[in-house]
């Protein structure tokens, strides 16, 4: 039998039962399209969280007081015997490839401006914030370097976004005195709005001189020390430097080197965790079209006893039948794959398109596997009843009513 | 024709084609038993978090210090405030009628070490009151002696790990623990409860809390843990838990109160949200499985035409053969969800009994809703192939179609 007629025939098979073909395929094609869709949102999420955590940067390392042997929170956060000190800081600043050091620590008070006030995020922090988390002053500017960590730094404050709405509306709290829990400071500018992170309002704040803050909430240790490093090293040999020297410092190992690198790669490997769960869920729908491919066939083979009978007759191998056979599952689950794959693309850039909060990414490699995946289970759900069709006897099979 | 003429005819037609049944009837339960398996494994998974709150204890109110006013962000976790959340703060709250027991928190780390071995731990300082409100199970000896909780009493308690990795096989009861710069001795073993809350009790080791305040020069709780006197006293022990504080604080409410009920509701909510999402997107492998009855439908009418042709010349009219044929479409979906339904059941069962950290509950709406999805398949899908089964002219039909 040549190519063509090998083709033809299948698809003639297809088109002959218009019905039967179209609903086999839809079958398939809402599977595969579940797949596309839920996947693409799941990709979506990935990105987005991706890019929320990246919004301070990617070259960035963070050191944190204690040990964290298993995930979860270290109570050195609160409270330890041996704290992270600003002289930490400051010799981490000496490191080679280190560009900037932020010192930070955080706690919560009231603060009081323009008569009204309001309980806020206090941050301290040292002057290099814009440049480490990637974050502008809209007004004013940052607070200024003057040695960090001396007790003569002035009581200098900057506001987050919200926290300059709350307190002082439209009009510019450049210049006002305001009082942090109690003590006086005079606002020198407000930052520009970033949003959530991960539950923790990030405009609802107000940056002040990290040593203040430690003064004000009567700590030793700092919350977290952030690296910026330059573009010459990479995150790993920073994070061993920076053990390195704080290993000298301390004598002992109290304290956490995490890189952005792999906090990106613990959030990412999550997030693909899930997107496989709900894509294999999905799936499922896909298993269930197969068997109706399955079904089909099996029809399809009972239907055409005669014609398999002559076609065997006129000297057609078993092959040749197992092959046609196989060739019309195939063609049904293709199309499936193909329809499916339309429609979850479609459905994908109508979500985006909608609900604009909803980020959805077409995640290639789970769309190409569901389409490979679609072929395998038309392969797979023809093989059986193909077989049969091969085994027939011609001769009752010629024979049958 | 008698209702029993109509099932026996569906039940025959549907039992001479038995390879196609068995076909369909997989992919319906296939579809049905993912509905109900996902769905009970996301109602085990909220009765074991629902389980995890109760053994915190029960009507428990938290108390943080700090507190946020952007609505709907995360409490301040790790609330260092400017002025301290103290020891005096939690035994004042006993005043309340309302409160039957105050568990003061303090929580750092530090290393904790016997002979030559080490160990970094989360540190717990608290009273003889935890032991009650946190419902804590003892492997060896006793808890924190109950007394004046302002006296810092050199004794331990280990956590299961700790005690592990510390003394191995030997019994740590009466032996001395260096934990930062202070020596204390142990007076008992925490039994293994495993995680709860994200917080690993093994590697925790509990002292009184006036001890850790020293150990940590800082007068700072981490959290006040109470309990009211039940259910009915939680509201009123909250507002005076507020009022007492804000008393102590010269007038400034700056505490976080946390229910364990909001909590829980919280919690329940998210589960049962991710359940349903679940269910729903393994319900789309039912649609497939619709459109396959349809499509075994639509050929079992065009292969019985003569049939119908012959039933319509005896004088059935449209609505009996309608009848007829939405029967057995019917049969076929009951018969699925029945098979789907028993593979769930069962595997729930064995999974059960194999497993007992974490438990399958199949919701009662899940078959509930599963038998509503599968009557309205059946009706759904099969009333096309029905309707033109129906509409056969019966000369045309009784010729062959």
């Amino acid at each position: 039998m040549l190519a063509t007629d090998f083709v033809r025939f299948c698809l003639g098979a297809v088109v002959a039962h218009r019905a039967r073909s179209m609903l086999t395929v839809t079958g398939i094609a809402i599977g595969i399209a579940a797949v596309v869709l839920l996947t693409a949102i799941g990709e979506g999420i990935h990105r987005f969280v991706l890019t929320e955590f990246s919004q301070f940067g990617t070259r960035l390392v963070a050191v944190a007081p204690g040990k964290v042997s298993t995930l979860g929170l270290s109570g050195a956060i609160l409270h330890n015997v041996r704290p992270l000190s600003l002289a930490d800081a400051q010799a981490l600043a000496r490191v080679p490839g280190v560009t900037a050091v932020v010192p930070v620590t955080q706690g919560n008070a009231e603060v009081e401006g323009n008569d009204r006030t309001r309980r806020a995020l206090v941050i301290g922090a040292g002057s290099q914030v814009p440049a480490v988390w990637l974050m502008r002053p809209q007004l004013g500017r940052f607070l200024p370097e003057e040695g960090a960590g001396n007790a003569g730094e002035r009581a200098l404050a900057v506001l987050g976004a919200k926290l300059r709405d709350e307190l002082f509306g439209g009009t510019s709290p450049l210049g006002a005195r305001i009082r942090i829990g109690g003590e006086p400071y005079r606002v020198i500018g407000v930052m520009e709005a970033k949003g959530q992170m991960l539950g923790f309002d990030l405009d609802d704040t107000v940056y002040i001189p990290v040593a203040r803050a430690l003064a004000l909430f009567n700590r030793e240790s700092l919350f977290e020390i952030d690296l910026l490093y330059g573009p010459e090293v990479d995150g790993a040999t920073m994070a061993e430097r920076v053990r390195q020297v704080l290993l000298k410092r301390h004598g002992h190992e109290d304290f956490t080197v995490t890189t952005q690198d792999q906090m990106l790669e613990v959030a990412g490997s999550v997030l693909n965790v899930l997107t496989l769960a709900v894509g294999a869920i999905g799936a499922i729908s896909l298993a269930v079209g197969g068997i109706g491919i399955l079904t089909i066939m099996t029809i399809a083979v009972r239907e055409r006893r005669r014609e398999i009978g002559l076609l065997r007759a006129l000297g057609a191998a078993q092959g040749q039948i197992l092959l046609l056979f196989l060739g019309e599952a195939l063609i049904l689950a293709l199309l499936g794959g193909l329809a499916g794959l339309t429609l979850g693309l479609g459905g994908a850039g109508l979500i985006g398109a909608l609900v604009p909060a909803l980020p959805t990414r077409i995640a290639w490699e789970f769309a190409l596997a569901a389409e490979a995946s679609a072929g395998l289970i038309g392969l797979a759900a023809g093989v059986l009843p193909a077989l049969n069709a091969a085994r027939l006897d011609p001769i009752l099979a010629l024979r049958d009513e | 024709m008698r209702p029993e003429d109509i099932l026996h005819f569906g039940l025959r037609a549907l039992t001479s084609h038995r390879a196609r049944t068995w076909l369909t009837l997989l992919a319906m339960g296939l579809g049905t038993a993912a509905v109900v398996v996902l769905s009970a494994l996301g109602e085990g998974a909220r009765q074991y978090v629902t389980g995890q709150f109760t053994q915190l204890g029960t009507h428990l109110l938290i108390v943080l210090p700090g507190r946020n006013e952007t609505t709907g962000g995360a409490p301040p976790l790790f609330g260092d405030t400017a002025r301290d959340l103290t020891l005096d703060d939690a035994l004042a709250l006993l005043r309340s009628p309302y409160v039957a027991r105050v568990a003061p928190l303090s929580l750092g780390s530090a290393p904790v070490s016997h002979g030559n071995r080490e160990r970094e731990a989360n540190v717990v300082g608290t009273t003889a009151e935890f032991q009650p409100v946190r419902q804590i199970e003892l492997a060896q000896g006793q808890f924190l002696p109950p007394g004046d909780p302002r006296q810092a009493e050199a004794v331990a308690l280990l956590g299961e790990k700790l005690a592990r990795e510390l003394f191995d096989q030997q019994s740590p009861l009466g032996q001395w623990v260096r934990i930062g710069d202070r020596r204390f001795r142990v007076i008992g073993t925490l039994a293994s409860s495993g995680f709860s809350l994200g917080a690993d009790l093994g590697d925790t080791v509990l002292i009184p809390v006036a001890a850790a305040q020293a150990l940590f020069n800082s007068p700072a709780l981490f959290r006040i843990l109470i309990q009211a006197r039940g259910r009915a006293a939680l509201v009123p022990a909250a507002e005076a838990v507020r009022a007492i504080i804000r008393e102590r604080h010269e007038g400034e409410d700056d505490i976080t109160l946390i229910t364990q009920d909001a909590l829980l509701a919280t919690f329940d909510k998210i589960l049962h949200a991710l359940t349903l999402a679940v269910a729903g997107i393994a319900a789309i492998s039912l649609l497939v499985a619709g459109v396959l009855i349809m499509n075994v439908m639509l050929v079992a009418v065009s292969q019985r035409t003569p049939e119908i042709g012959l039933l319509k010349a005896l004088g059935a009219d449209r609505r009996q053969i309608l009848a007829l044929f939405l029967t057995e479409a019917l049969l076929l979906a009951v018969a699925g969800t029945l098979l789907g339904l028993g593979v769930a059941y069962g595997g729930a069962w064995v999974f059960n009994a194999q497993v007992s950290a974490f438990q399958l509950v199949v919701p009662l709406w899940a078959p509930l809703a599963a038998a509503a999805v599968s009557l309205a398949t059946g009706i759904g899908f099969g009333l096309l192939p029905a309707l033109r089964a129906a509409r056969l002219d019966p000369v045309l039909a009784l010729a062959g179609g």
